[in-house]
C-alpha cells in the first residue's frame, strides 16, 4: 500500500510508492549529455572568464593569474545582473520589475575534476570558506533579499556542458517563495512549540536511526523522512543556527568531510548520478525594525543543505499537485547508502 | 535586460530572459521514438496485458476488454494511489503520515501505437475530452476523493513510461498543495475585487493581443504573461466556467481542434518535443463556483530544472512568452 508523508515544515505531502520500487540502479534515467566543451575553468584559462571577485590563492601570485586554490567570477551568462535598479512596477494584473541581481560561479578546484566528491576534504573546506564570504560581501547590498548557493552537477540536473566541479551563487532581491515557505512553516512550528523544528527533527532521527546516514561529532545526514526524490539527503549541523556563515574555520572542515563522505556514498551506491545540491539558510537579517519579520529567526530556523539526485523526472503529476511521488522508501535508501562503500 | 514577472495567483516569481532570448532550435530536444508495439498493453489484441477497463468507446457490440474500442480506460498497473480502503492518518514524533486512498486510472487516447494527440482526427480528440469528462462525474460521487486531476505526460523526459499515447487521471483524498494555493490566490483576489482573476486574465490577453495563438466563440490560447517554462501555453473558456467536468458538447467540439492545433504547432517548431498538460479545474465539492475558472496548461519541457529553481520556486525562461507565440504562429501545420 502506497504510503503519503507530510514534510513537518512545508506541509508538504509525498507519495512513498514502494510497489514501484526498483533496485537502486534501475532507478536511473539516462539521458544523452551534448559533447563537453573546452574548459574555461582551468589553472591557466583565467583570461577566459570574467575577471575573478574572490579567490583564495598562493602567496604572491596575482588575480587572474595561476596559482588558485578557489576562484570566484560572474557568470558569463548570467539569470540576473548586477547593474541597475529594481524598477517595481504594474502592468494591468500582473506585477513586474527588472532582473537584478548577482550571479556567480564557484570554481572549486584548479585541476578539471568534475565531482566535488573528488576533492579532498581541506579543498572542500576552502569552497565553504568561498560561499561565507561571498554570502557575508552581499549582505551589504541594501538591494538584495536572499542569497541562493547551489550546484548542478551531471546534465539531467540542470549542469553545464563543461564537466569542471564549481557551485553558483544568485542573490535575488525577493525572498524567493520557497524559501518564505520554509521560513513560516519553521516559525509556525516554533510559535507553537517554542523549539526549532529542525533541533527537534535530529533528535527524532537520532533516537530512530532508521534514516540515519553518516554521523560526525558536528552533523548528521539523513535521509528526509518525506522525500520527494529517491535517495534525497539533508546534512545538518547539530548545534542549532539559522545561518550558516557563522561557521567556525573548524566546523567547516567537518561539514566538508560529513558532504565528501555522503556524496561519495551517492556515487557509489547509484553509479555517479547526477544531483543537485541547495543551501537553505536564513535570508539577510538587516530589518530588525520592521515588526513581525521573521522576529524569531534565528530561534525558529536551522540551516541545512539539502541533496537531491535526479534519477527520475517530474511528470504531469508532481506539476500539477505538487506531491511528490518517490518510489523508494528514505529507510530503505538510508540502508543503501550506509552499506555503500565510500 | 531579464525582467521579473510575478504570477497574481500564486505569487511565484519567474525570470524572464530576453538577452539573448533562446529559439526554438537552440533547446536541446531529444528524438521522440516509439518502441516496437509487440509487447505493447495499450494496443489492440494486449488487453489481457492491462486490468480489467473501467470504461471504453467501443465500435458496435464489441466486448469489454477485447479490441475495437476507441477510447479505453484502466486502473493504473502501477498505481501511485489505491483505490479500496478507509482513510487512516496517523502521526509518527513530529511528523504526519497517511494511507495512500484515490483513484489511478490511464486513459488510452487512441488504439493507434505512435499517433499523439496531433495525428488523430478532430472527432477522435472529441471522444478523448469526453471520455475525461464522463470520468470526472464518475468518480466525483466517491465522498472520499476531493480533488480529482487529469493530464498527459508525453515523452520520456516528461515523465511517461509507455510511449503508446495515453493520459492519467487521478483521484485524491485532499486537495493537493499547488491546487490549494491557486485556489487560494483566487479567492483572495475575488475577495478584494469580485471578479474571477481569470476572466480579468483574458480580458487583458484579448486587449494586447501580444500573446494569443488563436481564438474561438467558446476558447482562447495564449502563452501566459507570467509562463513558468518557454512556450507554455494555455486553453481556457472566455466564459466563465468554473469545473471541467461540466464542459458541454459543444464546447468539446471547439477544444478538440484548438488543442490539436495547439500541440500540432508545438510539435513542428520544437521538433516533437516531451510535454506534459495539465487540466486544472475545481474541487470535487462544488466550491470555488464564482473564483475558479478551468483550463488546460500545456509544457513543453524544454529546460532542464536546475538547482536554483527548486531552491527557490522562481523559473527561469529563457525564450519571452511575446516571442514564443511568434513561433508558434510561423509553425506551419
Amino acid at each position: 500500500m502506497p504510503e503519503l508523508r507530510k514534510d513537518p515544515i512545508l506541509n508538504r505531502w509525498v507519495i512513498i510508492a514502494v510497489e514501484r520500487a526498483r533496485r537502486p540502479k534501475g532507478l536511473r534515467q539516462v539521458f544523452a549529455a551534448p559533447e563537453e566543451g573546452e574548459c574555461p575553468f582551468c589553472e591557466g584559462k583565467e583570461s577566459q572568464t570574467p575577471p575573478e571577485i574572490f579567490s583564495i590563492r598562493k602567496e604572491n601570485t596575482a588575480p587572474n593569474q595561476p596559482g588558485w586554490d578557489t576562484r570566484v567570477i560572474s557568470s558569463k551568462t548570467p539569470f540576473l545582473r548586477i547593474e541597475g535598479d529594481l524598477n517595481r512596477r504594474g502592468q494591468g494584473i500582473y506585477d513586474v520589475m527588472s532582473g537584478v541581481g548577482a550571479h556567480e560561479i564557484i570554481v572549486e578546484t584548479p585541476r578539471h575534476v568534475a565531482n566535488i566528491a573528488d576533492l579532498e576534504d581541506i579543498q572542500i573546506a576552502k569552497v565553504v570558506t568561498c560561499w561565507i564570504d561571498r554570502f557575508v560581501d552581499l549582505s551589504q547590498d541594501e538591494r538584495f533579499k536572499y542569497v541562493l548557493i547551489f550546484k548542478n552537477y551531471g546534465w539531467a540536473s540542470g549542469g553545464g556542458r563543461i564537466r569542471h566541479s564549481r557551485t553558483q551563487l544568485i542573490a535575488t532581491p525577493v525572498t524567493p517563495k520557497r524559501v518564505k515557505e520554509e521560513l513560516a512553516g519553521a516559525r509556525a512550528y516554533y510559535d507553537y512549540h517554542e523549539r526549532c523544528v529542525f533541533c527537534d527533527l535530529i533528535k527524532q532521527e537520532l533516537r530512530v536511526k532508521d534514516r540515519l546516514v553518516e554521523e560526525t561529532s558536528d552533523f548528521i545526514a539523513v535521509t528526509a523522512f518525506a522525500s520527494r526524490f529517491p535517495f534525497e539527503i539533508w546534512i545538518l549541523p547539530k548545534k542549532h543556527s539559522c545561518d550558516f556563515s557563522s561557521m567556525s574555520v573548524e566546523s567547516r572542515l567537518h561539514f566538508a568531510h560529513i558532504l565528501k563522505a555522503v556524496l561519495n556514498k551517492l556515487k557509489t551506491s547509484l553509479d555517479d548520478p547526477p544531483y543537485n545540491f541547495v543551501l537553505h539558510t536564513s535570508p539577510f537579517r538587516r530589518r530588525k525594525t520592521r515588526s513581525g519579520y521573521w522576529a524569531t529567526i534565528e530561534e525558529d530556523y536551522h540551516w541545512h543543505l539539502e541533496i537531491i539526485p535526479r534519477l527520475t523526472s517530474q511528470a504531469g503529476f508532481e506539476w500539477g499537485t505538487g506531491f511528490y511521488i518517490c518510489s523508494i522508501s528514505p529507510e530503505e535508501s538510508a540502508k543503501y547508502l550506509k552499506e555503500a562503500r565510500e | 535586460m531579464a525582467e521579473l514577472r510575478r504570477d497574481p495567483i500564486v505569487g511565484r516569481w519567474v525570470i524572464i530572459e530576453d538577452t539573448p532570448a533562446k529559439k526554438p532550435q537552440d533547446f536541446h530536444v531529444e528524438a521522440h521514438h516509439y518502441e516496437d508495439p509487440t509487447n505493447c498493453p495499450f494496443c489492440y489484441g494486449n488487453e489481457h496485458m492491462t486490468p480489467p477497463e473501467i470504461q471504453a468507446f467501443r465500435f458496435d457490440k464489441t466486448p469489454a476488454n477485447a479490441s475495437g474500442w476507441q477510447v479505453r480506460v484502466v486502473p493504473n498497473k502501477f498505481p501511485a494511489l489505491q483505490i479500496e480502503g478507509e482513510l487512516d492518518r496517523r502521526g509518527v514524533g513530529i511528523f504526519d503520515m497517511s494511507n495512500g486512498i484515490g483513484a489511478h486510472e490511464v486513459i488510452i487516447e487512441t488504439p493507434y501505437h505512435s499517433k499523439d494527440i496531433c495525428d488523430l482526427e478532430v472527432a477522435e480528440i472529441e471522444k478523448i475530452l469526453e471520455m475525461y469528462a464522463l470520468r470526472s462525474r464518475d468518480l466525483q460521487k466517491d465522498e472520499r476523493f476531493k480533488y480529482i486531476m487529469i493530464f498527459k505526460n508525453y515523452g520520456t523526459a516528461a515523465g511517461a513510461t509507455l510511449d503508446h499515447n495515453h493520459s492519467q487521471l487521478i483521484a485524491l483524498p485532499m486537495i493537493p498543495k499547488n491546487v490549494a494555493e491557486e485556489l487560494h490566490g483566487a479567492k483572495e483576489y475575488f475577495a478584494f475585487r469580485e471578479r474571477c482573476i481569470f476572466c480579468d486574465m483574458i480580458r487583458q490577453e484579448i486587449d494586447e493581443k501580444e500573446r494569443i495563438l488563436e481564438e474561438s466563440r467558446s476558447f482562447i490560447s495564449f502563452c501566459p504573461f507570467v509562463s513558468r517554462f518557454p512556450f507554455e501555453t494555455w486553453i481556457i473558456p472566455r466564459q466563465h466556467r468554473p469545473n471541467f467536468r461540466d464542459i458541454t458538447a459543444d464546447e468539446i467540439k471547439e477544444l478538440a481542434p484548438m488543442l490539436k492545433n495547439v500541440l500540432g504547432r508545438m510539435k513542428v517548431a520544437l521538433n516533437d518535443p516531451p510535454y506534459n498538460f495539465i487540466i486544472h479545474t475545481s474541487p470535487v465539492d462544488g466550491s470555488c463556483k464564482a473564483e475558479y475558472h478551468w483550463h488546460i496548461e500545456i509544457m513543453p519541457r524544454l529546460s532542464r530544472i536546475a538547482g536554483f529553481e527548486w531552491g527557490t520556486g522562481f523559473y527561469i525562461v529563457p525564450t519571452p512568452p511575446e516571442l514564443a507565440i511568434r513561433y508558434l504562429k510561423e509553425a506551419k501545420i
